[in-house]
């Protein structure tokens, strides 16, 4: 544009101009978010009966997710999305298949690279115990790296099949109905091995995290370009169906790599007999040393941890383990290193592809607005999900146990001071048992039976020290109304979280605008928020009930498949898209901060696979959204006989 | 009908609106019949839906409802244009109310590509209709076509043809400021009854409020003949025919919509400034490769164009006659006839310097250009 015909806008109504936008534009995330937020808020208050600790800085925090997430859509549609449309509509007029492949496989590695929730998923491997799970341990500890390279792998080759899937106009069905099967068949021969029945959770969930809010609108955009680009008549419905390619590679791939570690793996066994002389030499490889090894144990199984080396004098480990609050201006200055990572390399790849095929983008200084807008929005949304929404959810979510079980928490210490022992007496249950209890008055001054503990006595001072325990809400075992109420906590988290993810809202923004608004942004986000609901709520039955994670996940994959066969090309891309993108930066910490919550308190080995859970209910319930609505259109249509050609 | 400048070929553009299933048939017919490419859209159309309210509760609702269809658009001899036409009537079954609508308009394009040689199959007698306008609408908002799409469906005009596109101009000169306001448009296509079409566009205007800043603008567009679809309800049908099964008989019977005719001219009614048109405009055309469309765009506006709306469109080939590269840009550009030649070379010569041998130029006469003016 010469700068002859620009027009000069006065700074006052540059200003209103941009402040309207502004405003619409944060309102807009406010909207979004407000959903979890109210929710979290209200559990905890309402439920639990606690308030929020740290509640300014958590409300900091919360005011940089909405900021952050204003930014990062703003950069995407501004930035990212545009140019990565614009290199897949160049490449296919200046590349051959090869060369578009190979980019495929540079993007797809990349990305996963790039990755902030790949980190989250390795902190989270932190918890897990070598003894009970050793592929997995060695997986997210000593093979961290190989796991990193193989999800990245497989990112890289899904890339490279939705490219030649666009090249060529394949169908995505072809690829689901090869791929499902596989992935099935895969998962239920890890499923037989005691080692490897405990990386399908981390398989599954991989699958989910690699495809984040940098990835998805690039490949997405990348794709569409493609598939644009190609001329094909069934090109219609646009690039859908790379990022459900995106999510079954890295599930193939760390299955795969699961198996090839598993040959030199020890069996899993309880604490004694794996670290037993004769397992020991097995043992060793799984920790950088013997101190390591040492560490790990006191560090899972405490003191009894002495009796498993009865030889050997194991180091002391720090028992101060009070979680440090880490300044916010650390924390913004970490995630925004992270940020940087996750765009700039992914951006600049792009840009120089362009450069290479000799383009040029319409509007420059647009896109280079989108790319700094997109670091700063990444950096003040996960720094802000860090600071506010992580740690409100994990306030809420580890004492959630609390509402279906009797977990002892002190509340505070009476000293009976002088303690008549005469006075306590005998009950006993009906299988005879003797129980020893005396009477306490309390607040209301009724008297009531407590138990009696003779640890809890001083013969010295003859006095009795009384523990208060906070109550179970509903009962002292499992109750219908305490599992219903975790149950519920669990789909309102994943319904708000997934609300408010940007990755989906790319997603739905892409839909709308390739369907002229005959499929709304909003129905898709909310299918796939009710999907991810449904499916936390299966995840938390599945650490609940300790239910083999391969029999969760084969039901409701077997049910897609005819949902599949029977739903249109374009609905099946958007709906495994939609199952690709439903675990991104905002569900993954607070889903993943739960689910290792819960399994935590029930000893469960570990509390992966809650996120796997998410996309096929996903997927299924946007498949029954697009059958639903391709049937009332048919109906719609009806009178005008173009059954005969769906048919 | 057009006095474009000279070494242009006078060809007939054929648009042709249906349901996505049918969109391979349409592919297959006009590749077979000899054209070289197709230009697709994807589309949507909008029409009323009856139901009965909820719960038992007496009478009706009315709602409208959306349908995805794909637009196809080719050039071909204005001598062949009779037998595609009439060949995709048939193939199709477009007299059937549903099943989609078709029109042909006389243009001047320029391209690199010579004009394509159509097979002989049928007669050059048509069914079509002569008597039809198409009015186009540009909305500066998405979603600001509901109004518009929902008043035409209560005019009886015909099935409102929604796609979506970018405005470039006022908007491109504001610098980065630019991303205040949205690119995103919608274009509204409605076929409707060349003796009423005036009327119906002052009735839009009206009915949505397009007389007001920011709404948008409408223009017509001859059409030389073609099939419109009467399907304007769906659902809950009370008699054994519908009004538009009715009206479609009729129009047969007739040979024609000017029975129909209802509303009193504009110029049979007081002169009213807020819906005064402009008559002496064209209607530019241009398809070009994917991310070229601003260059032409901006050399456009130095020429005196206003600012362009542009669409991305799909380009199905025969063989690899277009570069093999299936994304194109398609522009429209309205400019007063006194500077359409100007323009036109302007196009050209941005052609040649970007060096783009898919670059094709349409013209068409407009009239009724109505914009909104303080």
């Amino acid at each position: 544009m010469p700068p002859s015909s620009r027009i000069r806008i006065p700074r006052h109504t540059a200003w209103v101009m941009i402040w309207n936008y502004a405003k619409s534009r944060i309102l807009g995330q406010l909207k979004s978010v407000s959903f979890i937020l109210l929710y979290l808020i209200g559990f905890q208050v309402l439920v639990l009966g606690s308030t929020p600790t740290h509640a300014l800085r958590i409300a900091g925090g919360i005011a940089m997710v909405v900021m952050g997430l204003t930014f990062f859509l703003e950069g995407l549609f501004l930035g990212l999305m545009p140019v990565g449309e614009r290199v897949g509509v160049k490449l296919p007029s200046r590349c051959g298949i090869v060369l578009i492949m190979f980019f495929g496989l540079l993007l797809g590695i990349g990305s996963t690279f790039a990755e902030p929730a790949m980190a989250s998923l390795r902190v989270a491997g932190s918890t897990v115990t070598a003894w009970r799970s050793p592929l997995l341990y060695a997986m997210l500890n000593q093979h961290s790296f190989a796991l990193v390279c193989a999800v990245a792998g497989g990112v890289g080759i899904a890339v490279t099949f939705g490219m030649i899937r666009f090249f060529y106009g394949l169908s995505i069905k072809l690829f689901i109905f090869i791929l499902i099967p596989l992935l099935l068949l895969l998962s239920g021969y890890c499923a037989m091995d005691s080692n490897l029945q405990s990386i399908l959770g981390l398989a599954w969930d991989s699958g989910a995290v690699t495809t984040g809010a940098v990835t998805v609108p690039l490949i997405l955009a990348l794709g569409i370009g493609v598939s644009r680009a190609s001329g094909k008549q069934e090109d219609a419905a646009g690039g859908f169906g790379i990022i459900m390619l995106a999510s079954a590679f890295p599930v193939i791939a760390v299955l795969l790599l699961g198996m090839f570690l598993n040959m030199e793996m020890p069996a899993p066994a309880d604490g004694a007999a794996f670290f037993s002389s004769e397992n020991i030499e097995k043992v060793l490889p799984l920790f950088e040393n013997k101190t390591a090894m040492h560490q790990h144990a006191l560090r899972i199984a405490g003191p009894e941890a002495h009796n498993w080396f009865p030889n050997e004098t194991l180091t002391q480990l720090d028992t101060d383990i009070r979680e440090q609050l880490t300044p916010i201006s650390e924390v913004l200055q970490q995630e925004g290193i992270l940020a940087l990572r996750a765009v700039l390399p992914l951006t600049v790849l792009l840009l120089l592809v362009l450069w290479m095929l000799r383009d040029r983008l319409r509007h420059m200084d647009e896109v280079v607005l989108g790319i700094s807008l997109a670091i700063v929005g990444m950096a003040l949304l996960t720094a802000g999900i860090r600071t506010g929404l992580a740690p409100l959810g994990d306030q809420v979510g580890r004492p959630l146990p609390r509402v279906f079980r009797s977990v002892p928490k002190e509340e505070g210490r009476v000293t009976l001071h002088p303690f008549d022992l005469t006075e306590v007496r005998t009950a006993f249950s009906t299988e005879g048992n003797p129980e020893k209890f005396f009477y306490l008055k309390d607040n209301e001054g009724n008297p009531q039976a407590v138990p009696y503990n003779p640890q809890q006595y001083d013969a010295e001072t003859g006095s009795y020290e009384y523990i208060l325990e906070s109550k179970p809400l509903f009962g002292p075992e499992l109750t219908l109304a305490g599992i219903g109420l975790v149950f519920l906590f669990a789909f309102g988290l994943g319904y708000g979280s997934t609300l408010a993810e940007p990755a989906l809202r790319a997603l739905g923004h892409t839909v709308e605008e390739i369907s002229v608004g005959t499929i709304r942004s909003r129905n898709v986000v909310l299918a796939v928020s009710l999907g991810v609901g449904l499916g936390l709520m299966a995840g938390v039955a599945r650490l609940l009930y300790d239910i083999p994670t391969f029999w969760m996940l084969l039901p409701p994959y077997l049910l897609l498949l005819p949902l599949t066969y029977f739903s249109e090309e374009d609905f099946a891309g958007i709906a495994w898209d939609s199952g690709g993108v439903t675990t991104g930066s905002i569900t993954v910490p607070l889903v993943l901060a739960t689910g290792l919550g819960i399994g935590s308190e029930l000893n469960i080995s570990d509390g992966f696979g809650v996120l796997a859970m998410a996309p096929a209910y996903a997927i299924a319930s946007v498949l029954i959204f697009g059958l639903t609505v391709r049937s009332r259109q048919k109906k719609h249509m009806r009178e005008a006989d173009l059954e005969d050609e769906d048919e | 009908m057009n006095d474009a400048p000279p070494t242009a070929n006078d060809v007939t553009r054929i648009t042709c609106a249906v349901h996505p299933h049918l969109g391979t048939l349409v592919t297959e017919s006009l590749l077979s019949l000899g054209a070289h490419t197709v230009l697709v859209e994807n589309a949507r159309s909008v029409r009323q839906r009856v139901h009965p309210r909820a719960w038992g509760l007496p009478g009706q609702k009315v709602e409208l409802a959306n349908s995805p269809i794909e637009l196809f658009r080719t050039t071909v001899p204005r001598s062949s244009a009779v037998q595609v036409v009439e060949t995709l009537n048939q193939t199709l079954e477009l007299q059937t109310p549903g099943r989609g609508s078709i029109y042909a308009q006389d243009i001047s394009e320029y391209s690199q590509l010579n004009p394509p040689v159509i097979k002989e199959i049928t007669s050059g007698e048509t069914t079509a209709f002569r008597d039809y306008t198409l009015i186009n609408g540009i909305l500066s908002k998405v979603g600001g076509c509901e109004r518009l799409t929902e008043s035409a469906l209560r005019l009886g005009a015909c099935v409102p043809i929604v796609t979506r596109g970018f405005g470039t101009g006022l908007r491109d000169q504001l610098g980065l400021l630019r991303i205040t306001i949205p690119p995103e448009k919608e274009i509204v296509q409605l076929m409707v009854p060349s003796h009423d079409a005036s009327a119906i566009q002052r009735m839009l205007i009206e009915n949505a409020r397009m007389d007001r800043s920011g709404g948008g603008f409408l223009y017509q567009t001859p059409i030389s003949f073609g099939v419109v679809d009467p399907l304007l309800r769906i659902g809950q049908q009370e008699h054994a025919a519908s009004m538009e099964q009715l009206i479609a008989v009729i129009d047969e019977m007739k040979k024609g919509t000017g029975w129909r005719k209802r509303f009193e001219a504009p110029e049979d009614r007081k002169r009213d400034a807020r819906f005064v048109t402009h008559r002496k405009y064209s209607e530019i055309t241009l398809v070009c490769s994917e991310g070229k469309a601003n260059d032409f765009v901006l050399a456009a506006m130095e020429a005196g164009a206003g600012g362009a709306t542009t669409e991305r469109v799909r380009c199905l080939s025969a063989s690899d006659l277009e570069g093999g590269v299936g994304a194109r840009e398609r522009g429209v550009i309205c400019v007063p006839t006194s500077i359409r030649d100007k323009v036109v070379q302007v196009l050209r010569d941005m052609s040649q310097a970007l060096e783009d041998p898919l670059c094709r130029i349409q013209v068409l006469q407009s009239s009724s250009v109505f914009f909104h003016q303080r």
